[in-house]
């Protein structure tokens, strides 16, 4: 049996443990929310603008809760004997990680069939939904590949804060800006400037890939976006799997 | 041809050492018993060789080779804590891990079947593993460990918190599955366990295989004999002193120490003909016992160490390194009395 088989059947035993165990009701409840409060029939017709934004956060929300619970299930005693077998420890995250799309396109697959049904989006046909979806749900799994680094597992305390660290440094001019940044002496404030737009770099496809969602425009270099995001998810798992695979396994008690 | 080498295996926790270099060989086909008491870092032990663990120094080879993920498949591993998936039942949760480790279609079902069958779960088989009692667990734990049929079975502390009746089964179930074959290291702290079960036995102690040693060269007359007995009167309790100063009598309990053949023919005869009746006779000291007090009091007196058993302790077979715990927690309580006072 291959990897690939290996990990299917992993991330079936995972997300039947998780449907199994109820915790899935937390999802439902939610999604049911969501639908009853921004996506059925008002007055107003709803826009597929509306529609994608909405759902995109409401998605990326639902993917923060729903992978830090599957990844605390992979992060189980439990898991000794698994991992003793011919699994791989490959196989073991992937399997963590493709239980959480399972569950959180399949909320978003639930949320667009109960709009389809009960509420139509008027002038979003299937192609432009399906160009609407694409980025959105490789943002979902580039959320998920990066909950998946920063799981305990994958990553010891330091690196996580590291990350995490630098990440805020990205994220970081909405705060030092303007006055701050101008109060800052002028080489400090070009290194600053110089680090954020690197660190911010591989952030671009998440934003450019959520607004693409909204818009629907491909045109021009936009047409990328959904490439680049997918690259990054590629890479995000093959550096969380190769750290998991050199770390020594010491599951949570 | 040996399954296991490890030379020279460093691994310390934050700093605190834990193994200080152990060096163990396991020839194929053997049971070898890991001895020692809790804390001796005998799940480090096998968690180094399982590839959950890398040592600071030393070499690891598992069939011959330092890289661990050549021998996932031909190792079962049964782990000490009794922590399964409890949503499944013992038939699914079988059913996973043999997909896991790359059976599939009617040979899956069958190792499923034939596991099910060998560790007796047929009654709980499509039972949920939440309502499995420990003892069942540690089947459980069998059965997965064996499920893709390994060369080399690895076991932690496989009798440890079930019940005597659950120790028995267990220790039953282990020896028929030796008869399959498989080479076997195990890591116990019951020496009535490592005697039934193993071929060869080594001592972890200050993070080191102190001492090995085939069981059955451990079989030789025991140097004192513990004979339980009816109240004896006083009139045989002087005839049975009299016999020789290694007599002592404690009105229900005879002790031969040094014991030979012929005073034991002695005394035992003595004792028919006043008419006593005998419960039991026995080594006043395990075999196993005595093997692993020589050691420890050997190592530590090399080492000046502390650790050492205290003197005079005795017990009977898997009761020592308990008894060994006991009286280390005893004076460990009496020394913080000390400093409280």
């Amino acid at each position: 049996m291959n990897a690939l088989a290996r990990t299917f059947w992993f991330a079936v035993f995972t997300l039947n443990e998780y449907l199994r165990s109820g915790r899935i009701v937390v999802e439902a409840v939610a999604t049911a929310v969501a639908y009853y409060l921004f996506f059925r029939r008002w007055t107003t017709p709803m826009t597929p603008e509306y529609f994608f934004s909405t759902v995109g956060l409401f998605a990326l929300g639902l993917t923060v809760y729903t992978g830090s619970t599957i990844l605390a299930l992979g992060d189980r005693p439990y898991g000794y004997v698994i991992l003793a077998r011919r699994l791989g420890r490959g196989p073991y995250l992937l399997g963590l990680y493709l239980t959480i799309l399972a569950v959180t396109w399949g909320m978003y697959g639930v949320i667009c069939l109960l709009v389809a049904l009960t509420n139509p989006i008027r002038g979003l046909g299937f192609a432009d939904w399906v160009l609407g979806t694409i980025p959105l749900l490789l943002n979902l799994a580039l959320l998920a590949a990066f909950l998946t680094l920063l799981t305990p597992i994958v990553l010891p305390a330091p690196w996580r804060l590291a990350v995490l660290a630098l990440v805020a440094l990205a994220f970081s001019g909405s705060l030092i800006g303007g006055a701050t940044l101008s109060s800052l002496p002028e080489s400090v404030a070009i290194a600053l400037d110089v680090v954020r737009t690197v660190l911010s770099t591989p952030l671009l496809p998440a934003f450019t890939g959520f607004a693409i969602s909204v818009s629907r425009d491909y045109s021009g270099a936009s047409a990328v976006v959904p490439v680049a995001q997918l690259f990054l998810v590629i890479g995000l798992l093959a550096f969380a799997v190769y750290s998991f695979a050199k770390r020594e396994l010491v599951f949570s008690a | 041809m040996d399954i296991i080498e490890l030379d020279k295996v460093y691994k310390s926790y934050d700093g605190i050492p834990v193994l200080r270099g152990v060096t163990l060989r396991v020839p194929q086909g053997i049971v070898y018993g890991v001895l020692g008491p809790h804390g001796a870092g005998k799940t480090t032990l096998i968690s180094i060789m399982i590839g959950f663990l890398r040592p600071d120094r030393g070499v690891v080879r598992i069939f011959g080779s330092d890289n661990l993920q050549q021998a996932d498949g031909h190792v079962g591993y049964v782990p000490e804590r009794l922590r399964y998936h409890a949503r499944y039942t013992v038939r699914e949760y079988l059913w996973y891990l043999g997909r896991f480790s790359g059976l599939s279609g009617a040979v899956l079902r069958q190792r499923v079947n034939a596991e099910i069958g060998a560790f007796d779960l047929t009654g709980v088989a499509d039972q949920p593993m939440s309502a499995l009692s420990r003892g069942m667990l540690q089947r459980v734990g069998l059965a997965q460990a064996l499920l893709s049929e390994p060369d080399l079975l690895l076991i932690d502390e496989p009798t440890a918190g079930l019940d005597p009746e659950g120790q028995r089964d267990i220790i039953e179930m282990l020896a028929a599955v030796r008869q399959r074959g498989p080479t076997i290291l195990m890591t116990t702290h019951f020496l009535d366990e490592a005697d039934l079960l193993c071929d060869r036995i080594g001592i972890l102690h200050g993070g080191r295989i102190v001492a090995e040693a085939e069981t059955h060269t451990l079989h030789k007359p025991a140097s004192s004999i513990l004979i339980t007995v009816a109240d004896l009167p006083p009139a045989t309790e002087s005839a049975l002193t009299a016999l020789s100063p290694a007599v002592q009598c404690n009105r229900r309990e005879i002790t031969l120490a040094p014991n030979t053949p012929e005073l034991q023919a002695q005394v035992l005869r003595l004792l028919l003909d006043h008419g006593i009746t005998i419960f039991t006779l026995a080594p006043r000291r395990h075999p196993i016992e005595e093997f692993y007090l020589e050691t420890v009091r050997g190592d530590a007196k090399r080492d000046g160490s502390s650790d050492a058993p205290p003197p005079g302790l005795s017990g009977t077979g898997d009761t020592l390194l308990r008894e060994l715990l006991r009286q280390e927690e005893q004076r460990t309580l009496e020394g913080r009395e000390r400093n409280h006072l």
